[in-house]
């Protein structure tokens, strides 16, 4: 089954990293969504697949039954997912703010910065 | 001896001067001149002491761990450098002050804080038995310098060569710094005293060539040796009286007081002393040759220095004992008069505002004592008897005469000799005698302060000539005993008889003579010719530097672009390099086993929904669409979490994905949802040839990984105490809440984070709509 898994995750993962790659915010979040989700699966089977049955101590016993889900990862993933989803909402606040402000949702046109200009080459001309 | 006191006292010298030296006033440089001059004293009260014992150490625990002590170490060699550092210093100190007299009081107190601070190094360096300490004490040399020579902070010419000395020096000290580690790998000591004793254990170390190749590489570039020659005219841009200092009497000497130190060490490696004189020969002939061609005051000083250290490389590359009192005899010799020399050129420049030799003369008229002074230092400089200049000129033939080199150093040294003739009547006759009518009235006149330095070091010259014996018990002996290894009995006289050495120094004296006779035809001459501008100047320290700045340039512009694609592309190329790198290159190798468990259609069903949902979202044509895509992503790794026995992440994965899918299409039904390229098509197979190579990468880890055996203690500690220790029969949850709650705090702590800062962006993106909102 591994094969399958390591298929698909690099799939998705494959996936958010070209649209990453893009200059459109909302592509890029949505890359980063993916790579999120692949990031989560990949703990997943990083921990092994090995049961079905949930963590969860059961009523009558003291510890774990050792034919259980590894809990170690799921707790990992617990906390990436919340993570990455206020990650990913904080940059979609972002990029709605900034096409409202800047009128673009495409990064070469976001170069305000750039245009004041490198303190190097300012540094250039005044050796010059 | 109270090594650390003598360092102390200087260094607490150099911290008081700053602030104490304005209240003072005019007589700041008489006060603080006290300080070297008891250190001088006290220094000078142990010559009878290093030539009975011959070696005074001392050592301190520093950083024991890493075997570096604070070690210090007193023989003939030190403390001539000491007496030399100290009494000059002195004198550098009165001259200091009155240089400065005009001055506002605070740039004389920032001086005489410098050069005291540039003393205390000096001592450090020279005193200094362990070799990290040393080097501690050299760079903070190359530091002051730095600091002095871009005094007048606001030249541009200043900085420049300022920079350019901390550059080559500081460079330089680094390599002799790699040098010092590789003799401590050797030899596992870095006490210098350990490391002469067991010198064949060094030369027979692997090491060797290195450590030799690095050690004249920092002693080089100190003494601006051929090709390094270039910064030293240049710093001539430093105040006078730092000139004198560290620029011809003692910072740069030290490139040759390590070369003597280590000589000893590599006595029996030929190619050592063959490398010394071959360089030393090569920069006396450049610096000679650029003698000729200057025209300022102090950079015909320089060009002489730099010719002066040459001819000393060259003599500690020579062998024999000669070589060694010869060595240590020009050291004194070249520290009084060229120092007197420069305070001469000091006073002149300092009374007239001229600095060009053309335009300087009829000097004496104004300043008849520096006058006298120029003359006699310039004496003992083209070694004329009864000067010590003499005697020191001779021991330099005869120490070449006894070598086993050819006829070539000889050849060299009679025409280099001959120049610094030429050059030593130049700078006393010309602009103190000759051209009365170019300088009809001065800014200052002689001042007690500006005249004790240089009085006092020609009037040495000529004493120490009619005392020779005594120079030479009491310093030349110890020192050149020091350096070779074994007691050296010196006959340091004025007059050895008819000897070859003094046929020679007649012909120096003849050739020199002619030089000054000539002087001006031969200067103009070698002036016109264009093609020797910069022949041997700074030209390929220019070329590496621009190029350094130029590659800094290129690069910054390449990786630097402002384009965020740019910057992404670059990240995961990166990225995808190492980890192929990192897993070809890994121990264990590619197990790209497949597991053995049993297979679930489900389950490869709902991976499929997953893979095809992910790579829709790159092809969908409408934002809409591909936020769905994503969806399906995230609800198919819930359902995922769900199938393998994690309710609680499917739960809020769920929860998670639906809220996420509520909010992205809140804010995508207000932008434009049509969307056009923003890549050219060359960029997008590009980006997707990275895409797909960042899977392969991403796949091939997965499988292997999931091949390998896991550790699986952590997960068993955590199911077998979370019930017994923390009471909750959720493990997961127990994880979260328990014995990783600092980190969950954390993470609810991002999320109001965002959520606060997600708050205020819409917040005032709704108080100021329209586009040209600024806010």
């Amino acid at each position: 089954m591994n094969i399958f898994y390591a298929a698909a995750i690099a799939a998705i993962m494959g996936s958010g990293v070209y649209l990453l790659l893009s200059r459109h915010v909302v592509r890029i979040i949505f890359g980063v969504a993916l790579l999120s989700a692949g990031t989560n699966l990949l703990i997943f089977v990083a921990g092994r697949l090995r049961s079905t049955q949930p963590p969860v101590i059961e009523a009558g016993t003291q510890v774990l039954d050792p034919l259980a889900a590894n809990p170690l990862p799921q707790a990992l993933i617990l906390t990436a997912i919340v993570i990455g989803f206020a990650l990913v909402s904080f940059a979609a606040a972002l990029a709605f703010k900034a096409f409202q402000t800047l009128g673009t949702v495409n990064t070469s046109d976001m170069n305000d910065a750039e245009a004041m200009g490198s303190p190097y080459a300012s540094k250039e001309a005044k050796d010059a | 001896m109270p090594f650390e006191a003598i360092i102390a006292i200087a260094l607490a010298g150099a911290l008081i001067a700053r602030p104490v030296a304005p209240l003072i006033g005019r007589w700041s440089g008489w006060v603080f001149a006290v300080l070297p001059l008891s250190l001088f004293v006290f220094l000078a009260a142990h010559i009878p002491q290093i030539g009975v014992e011959g070696v005074l150490l001392a050592t301190h625990e520093w950083i024991p761990s890493l075997g570096i002590a604070l070690g210090f170490r007193l023989d003939g060699f030190s403390l001539l450098f000491s007496l030399l550092i100290t009494g000059i210093g002195t004198l550098v100190v009165i001259y200091a002050g009155s240089y400065f007299a005009e001055k506002p009081p605070a740039q004389a107190g920032r001086f005489l804080a410098l050069i005291l601070l540039f003393m205390t190094a000096m001592l450090g360096t020279v005193l200094s038995d362990d070799l990290i300490v040393m080097f501690v004490f050299w760079e903070l040399t190359s530091l002051t310098s730095f600091m002095l020579i871009g005094f007048d902070s606001h030249k541009l010419e200043a900085r420049k060569s300022a920079l350019q000395s901390l550059l080559v020096t500081g460079g330089g000290g680094l390599a002799l710094f790699a040098g010092i580690l590789l003799i401590g790998l050797t030899l596992g000591t870095f006490s210098f005293t350990e490391v002469i004793a067991r010198s064949d254990e060094l030369i027979a170390g692997p090491y060797l060539v290195p450590i030799i190749i690095l050690i004249l590489a920092g002693a080089f570039t100190k003494s601006a040796q051929f090709p390094f020659h270039f910064w030293l005219p240049n710093a001539m841009a430093a105040p006078t009286p730092a000139s004198a200092y560290l620029h011809s009497a003692t910072m740069v000497k030290l490139g040759v007081f390590l070369l003597a130190r280590f000589d000893g060490v590599f006595a029996d490696v030929p190619a050592f002393g063959v490398t010394l004189v071959i360089f030393g020969m090569i920069t006396m002939s450049i610096a000679a040759f650029e003698a000729l061609r200057a025209s300022g005051f102090k950079a015909v000083l320089a060009q002489s220095t730099v010719a002066s250290l040459g001819i000393l490389v060259m003599l500690i590359g020579l062998d024999g004992e000669v070589a060694v009192v010869a060595t240590v005899g020009f050291i004194i010799t070249h520290a009084f008069y060229k120092a007197a020399l420069f305070f001469c050129a000091g006073t002149a420049i300092h009374a007239t505002g001229e600095s060009s030799l053309r335009k300087l003369g009829g000097l004496a008229r104004f300043l008849p004592i520096t006058a006298a002074a120029a003359v006699l230092a310039s004496l003992s400089m083209a070694g004329l008897p009864p000067f010590v200049g003499f005697i020191s000129k001779e021991y330099l033939f005869e120490a070449q005469l006894e070598s086993n080199w050819n006829m070539v150093p000889v050849i060299v040294a009679v025409l280099v000799n001959a120049i610094m003739v030429g050059v030593a009547g130049v700078v006393s006759i010309r602009p103190f005698f000759l051209n009365r009518d170019r300088i009809t009235s001065v800014h200052h006149g002689e001042k007690p302060g500006l005249l004790v330095g240089p009085l006092l070091l020609a009037s040495a010259g000529i004493l120490m000539g009619f005392f020779s014996q005594y120079a030479a018990q009491l310093l030349i002996a110890p020192a050149a005993s020091a350096l070779y290894g074994a007691p050296i009995d010196v006959s340091f006289a004025l007059w050895h008889g008819l000897t070859p050495m003094l046929a020679l120094s007649a012909l120096v004296v003849t050739i020199g003579a002619l030089i000054l006779v000539f002087w001006d035809s031969i200067h103009i001459v070698l002036r016109r010719r264009r093609v020797l501008h910069g022949l041997f100047g700074d030209r390929g320290y220019q070329a590496v530097h621009d190029g350094i700045l130029g590659f800094a340039r290129a690069s910054t512009r390449w990786l630097q672009n402002g384009d965020q694609n740019h910057y992404t592309a670059i990240v995961v190329a990166t990225v995808v390099l190492v980890l192929a790198v990192g897993m070809l290159a890994s121990e264990d190798g590619l197990a790209l086993a497949l597991s053995d468990d049993p297979f679930r259609i489900s389950v490869i069903a709902v991976l499929a929904i997953a893979a095809v949902g992910a790579m829709s979202s790159i092809f969908a044509r409408s934002l809409i669409a591909a936020l769905v895509c994503v969806g399906i992503v995230g609800f198919a790794s819930a359902l995922l979490f769900m199938m393998n026995g994690a309710p609680d992440l499917a739960l809020t994965q769920f929860a998670v994905e639906t809220l996420l899918v509520i909010i992205l299409s809140a804010i995508l039904l207000r932008l434009p949802v049509r969307r056009h390229h923003t890549r050219s098509l060359t960029e997008r197979r590009r980006d997707g040839f990275l895409a797909v190579a960042f899977s392969g990468v991403i796949f091939v880890a997965i499988v292997s990984m999931t091949a390998m055996p896991l550790d699986f203690r952590l997960s068993e500690y955590f199911g077998q105490t979370s019930y017994l220790e923390a009471y909750g029969r959720n493990v997961v949850n127990v994880i979260l809440v328990d014995y990783r709650a600092i980190d969950t705090l954390g993470e609810i702590a991002v999320v109001a984070f965002a959520t606060m800062a997600a708050w205020a962006l819409l917040r005032s993106a709704t108080a100021k709509p329209g586009k040209d909102g600024k806010g």
